[in-house]
Order: structure tokens, then sequence, then C-alpha cells
């Protein structure tokens, strides 16, 4: 598909893009980042905050690039003395009335107004008149607004507007007393993806309370990731720090999530933190004491136990948030070890929420990440929309057990106890693994490599963002080592590895590999259904 | 009639009735001739109107002094979607009374010219924007197009020339800024008055997205007498550039103050001392101020050399903008005016643009500051530095309208800013 | 319209040599009661704004008031468009535009409440809270300024007991500076609800006051 090119010339630089491009997206295509506050990709340009004053050849005045569209020849210059002039002036007039409370400001060390001011604002101020105040304001949901701050750029309204199409947000009253609000008490209540305006405000006007005053931006290590909470798999970026995840952001990724992600999966990171993990393999066996072992020890127990069961048919327990590399670790063993059913349980919300300004996102029902790709390798979902029920037989099994992940919640502690081999492999202990034999310790998503494959049948990679506890390990690594014992074949070394054998025996995952997913996914070789059940 | 203030000196096209109660009834307007320039419209095709309008040289009377005739021709020649026409009666600049004296005493005037307009742009719909404050003068053009309606006028079919053009009074809340034209057709669609970015211009996109037009009162009702007697005739007065007659509002330390309407180019001390009967008392002249409080301040002595059109204005460093002559004499605290003036932009900003917002703002502070006593001489190197970020930085010019007064009564009356500090310093405080 | 015993709101000119009365200028026929319905669609949106006899729990848009919003919806294509007609038009009836109207005038736009709100604290004619009988807006914008006009708003405050903004004890006034009302040749421009008054000077005040004091609407 061929679009006409116009050709211009940016900082003595020359950059060819597609006709009604605005110079500001051009320069960022030479890696020049142009400041500018109103803004925004995904949002109108109301062209309000002129920040983002660039010289024009045969303009007058400076113009605004998010709004001025290339022209054939067009020679533009962002940092010439007239362009700073302009930006210098316009910064000058951001600090008039801004409290600069960074001391207790959260958006210190991740602000635009920082950032710009440091890079190309006035030295020292000129203003003696005393500061306007307006305080601070409940906006109701997880959002603080913080007035004194405030910049006016509007992103927040228009987010509202435009992209959630709730319109909760205004300017009001005129000049210089204007400021956002809501309908008086009315707030942000009942929406759904307000938590996008705390990442699209470019200072610490609106603050998440989740995150107030809780670790300082540049503390925190970011690590791209893949939200763990629904089957979207919008693009994140773990926010650690001391181990620990702090908070999350969306990533942009314009076939996914585009640069948003919803106010569920934003908060819903306790769980990824909960200490009493395991952090030992123990060999359990019966009702008697736990012992801790070493890997090489357990791993040598479970291979003998599962040598004498003979011909025991296998039953095993999945769980949705593991990823598609311990899924087939876990399908490759069950597989060694004779064959047998893989269930697995899933939580389901009542209803998606759609955001109507991209809809293609939305929370989905499914509330784990990786139900498509334990569809994909032939897992069963069992149970209720509340993840419970369903394991009538696993639980009576005779056989061998195996549990990957599950915490079995609803299942009573005689569960397994019948089983001729029950290993179950978790973060947490739980009553239901009171008779398992071998107890091992995996890790999280966010302590491991891997990837989920989402409901588009989209694969996409997340990296891991904290240690694991103790020996912890990933489930696709211990379970890869219990096959290759069985097999005689190496054991996977990485996740990479991992996935490649995941391809060789699915189809669907066939002929992808981690260079191609690289941060940005790709599709398996199938059409996945989207409306799920 | 004896409407207060008229002088022999005058032209009175447009402002001949002011003053006649007489003239706000339609059957009293039809008899003088009135709706026959928009028969003669309708026989002429569109764009011939347009061509007269343009060859008459008219110039938008709002401001801007913008060529009306290539205004309309902008708009595009084929209806695809449809075409209005947005008559600017939102006269809040201040000095500035004529388009309220033209509405509540002339208003079938405004009413033909709009319909002229409407027909030259082809245009469905014309929408009157009424500044809210003005009831008595909307309510005289509310019964002036309830009357348009009854006798054919306006609506469909209008004089059985197959036309369709549709009038709507609509009413103002209250803000400045919708004055400005885009700001305007944001507040028509009952938005917030934000100006809009340009491009898109209105003629491509204005209200609602449509080709859209917008014309002063006082151009709209110079547009009959156009058609009437035609291009040349309009020429008679006024100067190759400016041509034609202008009304302007004088104001302030004038004997007579009040709307003439003059041939531009008129000289603006004649007008002061002629026309107005002097400066009031006797005093001596200050500074005048000559087109509305956006354009520079001139002092005594370039008021007396100042030629009263569009270039004349521009020549003595000043601009012609609305031709709001304000006349300040002797007595005048030069500080508290332009503070008061620096207050009124900051309370009409509308608060979309950082330089006018804060700028807007702080100047009136700084201004404030000085009045009271407490300036010093680097307020003043501030505010004319940090005024001129204020110029071409921002979507509308509302915030160059704040650095005109505050610029130029520094650099012309620097002595009144003075006499404030040291006045200060001989009181003693520290 | 009523005798008024104090010289000239309205017209111009301290010269005598107009030779109109008020009842002339004003033109009773003209200005005075605007029908409630509205009259054409074409202006059924222009209204008399301040009515001294307002209802501040007026039934909002029925009977004829629901006629002319109607009729006002025609005119327009979009239904967002007829917001401030439908704002202006609450206010007529209740005197204020209060959060209760700001929500049901929403209601019947298909707008946010939100919105409405963004919308009518824009403009300075909205008044976002209840205020005297009279609304005294005193213009000291430039020409009157020059011409004394602080010391008309002086007086109207004095006269009046008020603060700027404030309403009186008795309920009767409001007073406010107002900007530039476009009567710049007949200082000092006083609004008072929905009449001008002009050529006012400080003299004239308590006469102004003791009339709106005695005077219907």
């Amino acid at each position: 598909m061929s679009q006409e090119l116009v050709t211009l010339t940016i900082d003595g630089r020359e950059v060819s893009v597609p006709k009604g491009t605005t110079i500001i997206e051009a320069a960022k295509q030479i890696g020049t980042r142009v400041p500018h506050y109103c803004y925004h990709p995904g949002l109108s340009s109301p062209a309000m905050c002129r920040l983002c004053l660039v010289e024009v050849g045969g303009a007058p005045k400076p113009m605004p690039s998010c709004v001025t569209t290339v022209a054939e020849g067009q020679v533009v210059k962002t940092e010439s003395e007239r362009a700073l002039w302009g930006r210098r002036g316009v910064l000058e007039f951001y600090l008039v009335n801004h409290p600069l409370d960074c001391p207790i400001c959260d958006a210190s060390g991740a602000c635009d107004l920082q950032d710009h001011v440091h890079a190309e604002g006035r030295e020292h101020g000129r203003s003696y008149e005393p500061k306007r105040v307006f305080g601070r304001d409940d906006f109701g949901g997880d959002v603080l607004f913080y007035g004194d701050r405030c910049v006016m750029c509007t992103r927040c309204v228009r987010f509202m507007s435009e992209v959630e199409q709730e319109d909760r947000l205004t300017v009001v009253d005129r000049g210089a007393r204007s400021i956002i609000d809501t309908f008086y008490e009315e707030g942000l209540e009942g929406t759904y993806w307000h938590g996008n305006i705390v990442d699209v405000c470019p200072v610490g006007a609106l603050l998440s309370k989740d995150f107030l005053h809780k670790a300082r931006a540049w503390d925190l290590e970011h690590t791209p990731s893949i939200c763990p909470n629904c089957s979207q798999g919008c693009n994140i970026d773990l926010h650690t720090r001391d181990n620990l995840v702090q908070r999350i952001k969306p990533r942009e990724n314009l076939d996914v999530n585009a640069w948003w992600m919803c106010d569920y999966g934003r908060l819903e990171y306790e769980w990824i933190n909960r200490g009493d993990r395991l952090e030992a393999p123990l060999v359990r066996g019966g009702s008697t004491a736990s012992r801790a072992a070493g890997w090489s020890d357990a791993l040598s127990g479970v291979l003998e136990r599962a040598r004498g069961a003979g011909n025991a048919s296998v039953k095993a327990v999945a769980w949705p948030f593991a990823s598609n590399e311990d899924l087939a670790a876990l399908a490759a063993l069950v597989d060694r070890l004779g064959g047998g059913e893989i269930v697995y349980r899933s939580a389901r919300a009542a209803e998606e929420r759609v955001l109507k300004g991209f809809p293609t996102l939305a929370r989905r029902r499914d509330l784990a990440a990786n139900r498509v790709g334990a569809d994909l390798m032939g897992m069963e979902r069992v149970g209720g929309d509340d993840a419970s029920g369903g394991l009538d037989a696993v639980a009576a099994h005779d056989g061998i057990v195996l549990v990957l992940g599950d915490a079995l919640a609803d299942q009573s502690p005689d569960f397994g106890g019948y089983a001729a081999l029950y290993v179950y492999l978790g973060t947490h202990d739980a009553p239901a693994a009171a008779h398992a034999d071998f107890v091992l310790p995996v890790t999280t998503f966010a302590e491991q490599e891997g990837t989920f494959t989402n409901l588009q049948g989209r694969v996409q990679r997340f990296w891991p963002a904290m240690a694991p506890p103790g020996m912890a390990r990933p489930a696709w690594l211990v379970l890869g080592a219990l096959v290759a014992e069985l097999t005689g074949a190496p054991a996977p070394r990485s996740a990479a590895e991992a996935f490649a054998r995941l391809g060789q025996r699915v189809p669907a995952f066939g002929g992808i590999g981690y260079a191609e997913l690289s941060a940005r996914g790709a599709l398996v070789n199938q059409t996945v259904s989207l409306a799920g059940d | 009639m004896a409407y207060p203030y008229v002088s022999e000196r005058e032209v009175r096209v447009i402002s001949r009735y002011f003053g006649d109660p007489a003239a706000r009834r339609i059957d009293t307007y039809v008899d003088r001739g009135g709706y026959g320039a928009l028969r003669k419209a309708f026989g002429m095709g569109p764009d011939e109107v347009t061509d007269l309008v343009k060859a008459s040289g008219l110039r938008g009377r709002g401001g801007a002094g913008f060529p009306t005739g290539v205004k309309w021709s902008f708009m595009p020649k084929e209806v695809r979607r449809p075409h209005y026409l947005l008559c600017n009666a939102d006269e809040s600049e201040p000095g500035t009374f004529k388009d309220r004296e033209l509405m509540r005493w002339d208003p079938h005037q405004l009413v033909e010219g709009c319909l002229i307009a409407a027909y030259a742009i082809r245009a469905s719909h014309v929408y009157i924007y009424c500044r809210g404050e003005f009831f008595e003068a909307n309510q005289v053009l509310a019964r002036a197009v309830e009357g348009a309606y009854e006798k054919g006028y306006a609506g469909k079919d209008i004089l059985g020339s197959g036309n369709d053009i549709e009038v709507t009074v609509h009413q103002g809340a209250g803000a400045y800024i919708c004055g400005e034209e885009t700001g305007m057709m944001s507040s028509l669609e009952g938005r917030r008055g934000l100006p809009w970015v340009k491009p898109p211009f209105p003629a491509a996109a204005g209200a609602f997205g449509m080709p859209s037009t917008i014309n002063n009162v006082e151009t709209l009702s110079a547009v009959p007498h156009i058609l009437a007697n035609g291009s040349d005739w309009y020429r008679r007065w006024g100067t190759e550039l400016s041509p034609g007659t202008k009304l302007f509002c004088v104001s302030g330390h004038v004997n007579k103050p009040g709307n003439y309407e003059l041939p531009l180019g008129f000289p603006l001390a004649e007008l002061i001392d002629d026309v107005c009967g002097g400066v009031r008392d006797g005093n001596a002249l200050k500074a005048v101020i000559p087109g509305g409080s956006s354009v520079p301040i001139i002092n005594a002595e370039e008021a007396r050399a100042c030629r009263l059109d569009y270039e004349g204005c521009v020549e003595v460093g000043t601009m012609l903008g609305c031709a709001s002559v304000i006349v300040m004499d002797e007595t005048t605290d030069m500080v508290k005016q332009v503070r008061r003036m620096v207050d009124f932009y900051a309370h009409e900003s509308c608060g979309q643009c950082t330089p006018c917002r804060e700028g807007s703002a702080w100047t009136a502070q700084i201004m404030r500051r000085i009045e009271d006593g407490d300036g010093s001489e680097e307020d003043l190197d501030t505010l004319m530095h940090m005024t001129q970020q204020m110029v071409g930085t921002t979507i509308c010019v509302l915030s160059d309208s704040v650095a005109a007064p505050v610029q130029s009564s520094i650099l012309k009356f620097r002595h009144d800013y003075l006499a404030l500090m040291r006045r200060r310093e001989t009181a003693g405080v520290a | 319209m009523s005798e008024v015993p104090f010289r000239n709101p309205g017209w111009a000119g301290n010269t005598g040599d107009f030779d109109l009365t008020e009842d002339q200028v004003r033109g009773d026929d003209f200005v005075g009661r605007r029908p409630k319905h509205g009259g054409h669609a074409a202006v059924a949106g222009t209204m008399p704004y301040m009515l001294t006899g307002r209802d501040a729990e007026g039934a909002l848009f029925q009977g004829e008031y629901e006629e002319r919003f109607n009729k006002i919806l025609t005119r327009y294509p979009t239904k967002r468009a007829a917001l401030l007609p439908a704002l202006a038009l609450a206010q007529e009836i209740r005197g204020h535009v209060s959060p209760e109207a700001m929500d049901r005038v929403a209601e019947l736009l298909e707008l946010s409440p939100a919105y409405v709100r963004g919308v009518a604290t824009f403009y300075t004619m909205y008044n976002k809270r209840p205020v005297g009988r009279h609304l005294v807006q005193v213009c000291t914008n430039i020409s009157c300024n020059l011409c004394g006009a602080d010391e008309v708003l002086e007086a109207f405050l004095t006269h009046t007991g008020t603060e700027q903004g404030e309403t009186s004890a008795d309920g009767e006034f409001t007073v406010v500076e107002a900007e530039c009302l476009a009567a710049c040749g007949f200082p000092t421009c006083v609004q008072i609800n929905s009449r001008y008054y002009e050529n006012v000077t400080p003299e004239d005040v308590p006469k102004i006051l003791d009339h709106l004091r005695t005077r219907g609407d």
C-alpha cells in the first residue's frame, strides 16, 4: 500500500513521511522529541499548551508542531533561537503559579515539567506575586487531584470524554481561574479506566491513591511484562522496588491495548507480592511432617515414585496464570507419564468492559492471562465462573495427580489422598496439598521469563521483574528436568528453548521464535475465537 | 429627530435612522425602500453579489479589516453540505458601542444584510450571535426577525425566489472571547467558547463542521446599501485601500461622545476637536486609543498625525481595529487605566493557552502592585519582556491584546509609572 | 413602563437636545414582555433574563416554557447547541443555574452533567448562586472608568450596604462590577437585571435604588 510521501528537513536532517503527518510525529522518527503537554497520539490535538512551538521556515511566528502538518521542502528547526525563545517563554508561564512542591510530589523524577524546565527553561523565576491555590480534591476511584500542580493540558478531560466516553471531567470557570473538576461530588465512581488519567497527566496533578507516597520514581525499576489479570494481555511495565511490585503502568502496543489499561488490572497486583512463599522443595509423603529437600533429592524422589507407579494414569490440574512454557512442560510430562487429562479452573466476570474509544481493548470476562494458551494445548476448562469445583475426578484419583499453580482453595484437605503419586507445584502451600508427596516451589510470572497467549491468539513475552524467593524455580525448568530424565534428551536451558519445544509439539505455536516475538508479540498459526465459551 | 450627537460632517449611510423609533417598524423600513436590495440580489447570481461587494472594497468592520467580498469568495461554490452565515453581534471590545446602536435603531437593515450575504455564500441558515447583555437590542432585533418571517422576507421560498434562508437569533451568555470568530462558533455549538486552531478555516470547516462565514454587524449593515447603490457609489468615500464610511465610537474625555459615521481616512484630530467638540473642560489631550482597548495607545502628537483608516493607523504605530476612539486627557491616571484593561483581559481570557492564561493574570498582578505604589523599574522590564512572550504564541490574539496597552504605555508614558514608584519612596515605605 | 423620577436612563447624553421620551426610546411595544412560549421559533432563544418575579423552585420547562424549549431545539442541527439557550431559560425561571438545573438540562439534551457544568461556569451571565431581586452590574471598564465609574460603583455599594458580589440583607440588591456593556458614549453605564441605565452619576444612585425597591417587573 503506497502513501504519498513528503520530504522535509528537520534540524538539518532530511526525513520522508506520509502526507498529513504532523511535524511532531515526523520529528519523532528521527529521534527528536519536541517538548509538549496537551498532545498525545491517542487523543485529539487542541494545540493549547503552546509548548511544542518550533520554527518553520517562512512562518512569521513559531508554529505548534502537534497540528502543523508537513509540507514538501519545509525547513523546520526545533532548537533554533526562535524555537527555544518560544518554549522558554511558555515554560516560564507554567512556573508562575506552580507550587514547586517536588519534595512531596509523587511525580518527581517522572515529571515532564521538571524535565522540560531543566532542559529549556529560565534559570530564575521573575514573579514576585502570590500563587494561586486550588487545594487537593478527591475525584473518587483511585484518583487524587492536586489542583495547584495542574498545567491545564486537559489530557484527562479528553481521555474520559474521547476514550472511555464517560464525560466525567470538565474544566470549570475561565481564564486563570479555570481548573479541572467533576460534576460536583459525582466524581469518577463507576468508571473503569480512570487510572489512565494518572498516566497521561504530565505532572503530579493527578495521582494514584494506591501509590501515594509509596516510592520515589527514580528508585523504581521498570520491567516490560504482560498484565496477568485477564485474557486481553495488555502490555505493561512492572515498577518494582525492594523486590516488590509498587505499581503497574501500561506499555504502548497499538495491536493490543494502545496506551491504556483498565483499573482492575492495574490495581490487582498485591497477589504478586504475597509473602509466605514456598521457598524450598518439600518431601511430604502422607501425614508425617514435611521435610525440606534440595532439588536433586526432590526430583529424584518424584521420578522414583513415578516409575514405581507403573501404568497409573495421570490427572493434572493446571492454572491459567502459568506461562505457555510452564503449561507446555506440564503437557510434555503428562505425555511422558503415559498420557492423561489436564484440566484448569478460571474465574470469569459477568461481563466484559469495553473501552469504547478503542473497542478492541476490554477488561475481558476471563480473569487470567493465559486461558487461551491452556486451550491451545488441549487443556480443558472445568468448574464454575468463580473458579471453583470441577475437580471431583482428580481429587479421588488413584493414579498420578499433578497440580500446577492452582491454590485448590475450595478443595478439602483430603484432595489426592488416594493418589499413587501426588505432586503439587505452586507458589504457596495449600491445605489441599496436605496429601501431596512432593511440594515444589515455583515462580510467579513476575519472577521468570516467558510468554502468555491472549484472546486474539497473540503470543507476548514478559521478562522477570523480581528475584524468586529461596529455591523457587520456573515451572518449565522443573517440569522440563523431569521430562529430560524420563526421555534421556537434554532439558531446555532457557525459556526460549522451552518455547521452541512447544512449537514442535503444538502446531499453533510452530514457527514463532522469541526473536520474532520481541516486544510486540505475534499471532499463533490458527484463528482463535474471541467469544470464549 | 435629534439623536444626541450629530455632526454635519457625518455621512450617515447606515446610521441615518439612529434616534428614529419609527425605523424599528418593518412597514417603515419597507416604505423607505427596505428589502429592495434583497430583491435586487436575488436577481443576480450569488457570485455576482460577491463580486459586487468585492469591488466596493468593503472591509470587515469588526476589527480585523479583512476584505468582505474576498472572505465570501472563500466559500465553496457548490453546496455539498449546509453553509452557514454567522453575524457577529457579540460586541464586547471596550470602547465599542456601535453594533448595539445599529441593532436597536435599524434592525431591519441588519437582517436584510444578513439575508443578502447568506444568498451570496449559498447559506441556508443565518445565526445572529447576539451578546447576552443586550436585552433591549436583542428584543428589537427579535421583533424585526419575526416581522421578516411574517412578511415573507425570511424562511422558505423568500419573495417567491425559490431561496430558503432561515434566521435564528442566538443569545450569548457573557464572554468577550465569543466575539472571536472561532470562539463564537464554539459557543454556538453549545460548548465553552474556546477558539479553534486555524487551519482549518471557517469556510472549509466552521460551525458544526460546515462551511461558514462570519461577518460583523456593521459590515452586514452596509451590504444592502452597496447592493442598492453599487460599488462605485460606496467608493465615493474613504480611501483607495479603505473605502466607505465607518461608525466611529468616541468615548472618554470629549465633550460630545457618541457614534459618528464618517468617511474612512478622516483625521483623528478633527474628529476630536471638531466633530466631538474638543477635549472636555478645555483640558490638554494626553493619549488616544483609536481602535478599542486591544490596539496600542498613541500619545497626543501621534494622535494629531493620525489618519483614521486601516493604513493610516499603522503608520503611527497602532491599528484601526473597530474604530473605537477612547480619548484621554491630562487628568488620566495611565497606570490605572492600563491596569483596568489588563484586568479585563485576565477576566475574559478563555484559559486554553498557557501564555494568555498565566500571562494575563500575572500582568494584572504586577500592574496592581505598581498602581498600589509597590512597583519598581525591574517590573517594567519584566512587563515588556514577559508580554512579548505573549505575542504570536497563542491560538487567538487576546494574548497579543494584553501586550498592546502595556507595552505602548510603558514606552510612551513611562513617567506615569515612575511617578508611582517615587511616590512610594517619598512616602518612606520600605 | 413607569415614569422614572430621575434623569435619563437609556438613550444618552447630558445635552438635553434629545427630544424623545424614554418610552419612545425603549419602545415598550418592542421591549417588555416577550411571550413565555417564545414567539416565533427563530427568536425563541432570546429572553427577558432576569425577572424580579422569579421562582427559585420553579418547575423547569413545563407548560409554555416547555413549548419554548422545544422551539429552541428545532433551530440547531445538534442538541448540544441548544445548551446556552436552555441554561438561559432555566435561569429565567429560577434566577440562577443550580446543580439541579444543570443535571436536568443535561438529561434533556443528552449531555453529561459534568459537561454542562463546564459550559455553565465558563459564561459570566449564568449566576451560579442566587442573587438579589435586582442584580446591579456597574461597568468600570476604561471608557466609563475615565468618567468616574469607580465612584458610581462605590455609591451603589455604600447605599446598598454590600460588598461586591454579596446580596443585601433584605434580598433586594447584589452589586457587581461588569465589563464593557457597549454604551461607552453614555458613561457610566449600569445594567440592572435586563435594563440599561446610562449616564449614571453617584448622585443618581439613591434615587435609582428607591425606584427599584418599589418597582415590580
